[in-house]
């Protein structure tokens, strides 16, 4: 139990958060008219959201939806690169990061 | 063995720990040159935290444009921090985010320092006429 949580304790957060929402975003259905939605905005009843169609708009480039996806919200692919960069990144940083030497 | 508690006592944590392991191999003068260095170019957790909290205010990813990150910091802005969510997992997650930076710093700075030592090194060499 111990050696769980010291394993969990050191993972970064992010490391967990980033695969956990592409993974999340590989399950969405463009398609659908009345999506799930975290967006406080939307939930609010704003319609417009600068943020929101991020997700559906990465899902589509994933599916080869190229112009769709632009249409959904131009920075999906941006998105794509960035995040899995990022995820690289902090893989690259796990070794040096515990202590120095 | 430079003490880091002499030299950078507003460290806590991680940090802390990290950078002792840096001036363990400094003497005293040497520590004060890297803690002088550091000081000025280390990022405070706090800073990130009153940044990331601007996000709930619409100006979200400032805490990544600081910290160097322009790519998620872009993504962040245009999306008010991912509708949120991204800003509140970076409040959660401040600490590692400034600890993270400011160990990248502290490799900056040892190698600045090595680079430096070696000229000085190379003018000790030589005969000096400096009282």
């Amino acid at each position: 139990m111990k050696e769980i949580r010291n394993i969990l304790m050191k993972l970064p957060l992010e490391l967990v958060f980033w695969p956990a929402a592409l993974m999340a975003i590989m399950f969405i259905d463009p398609s659908h008219e009345h999506h799930f939605t975290l967006c406080p905005l939307g939930l609010a009843g704003i319609e417009w959201c600068p943020g929101c169609g991020l997700g559906r708009s990465m899902k589509l480039l994933a599916m080869g939806d190229i112009s769709a996806s632009f249409q959904m919200h131009p920075l999906g692919g941006f998105a794509w690169a960035v995040i899995l960069y990022r995820m690289f990144e902090i893989i690259k940083q796990l070794k040096t990061k515990r202590n120095y030497g | 063995m430079a003490n880091v508690l002499k030299h950078l006592p507003e460290l806590e944590g991680m940090e802390l720990g990290y950078i002792q392991g840096i001036l363990k191999n400094m003497d005293d003068e040497q520590a004060g040159l890297f803690a002088q260095v550091y000081r000025a170019r280390r990022k405070d957790s706090q800073m990130v935290l009153i940044l990331a909290l601007l996000g709930f205010f619409g100006f979200a990813g400032l805490h990544r444009f600081v910290l160097g990150q322009i790519g998620l910091g872009i993504l962040y802005f245009f999306t008010i921090g991912l509708c949120w969510i991204g800003t509140i997992v970076d409040l959660v997650n401040y600490k590692s985010l400034a600890y993270e930076y400011n160990i990248k710093i502290a490799h900056e700075t040892l190698s600045m320092m090595s680079s430096t030592n070696s000229s000085d090194t190379d003018q000790n060499t030589a005969p000096s006429h400096e009282a």
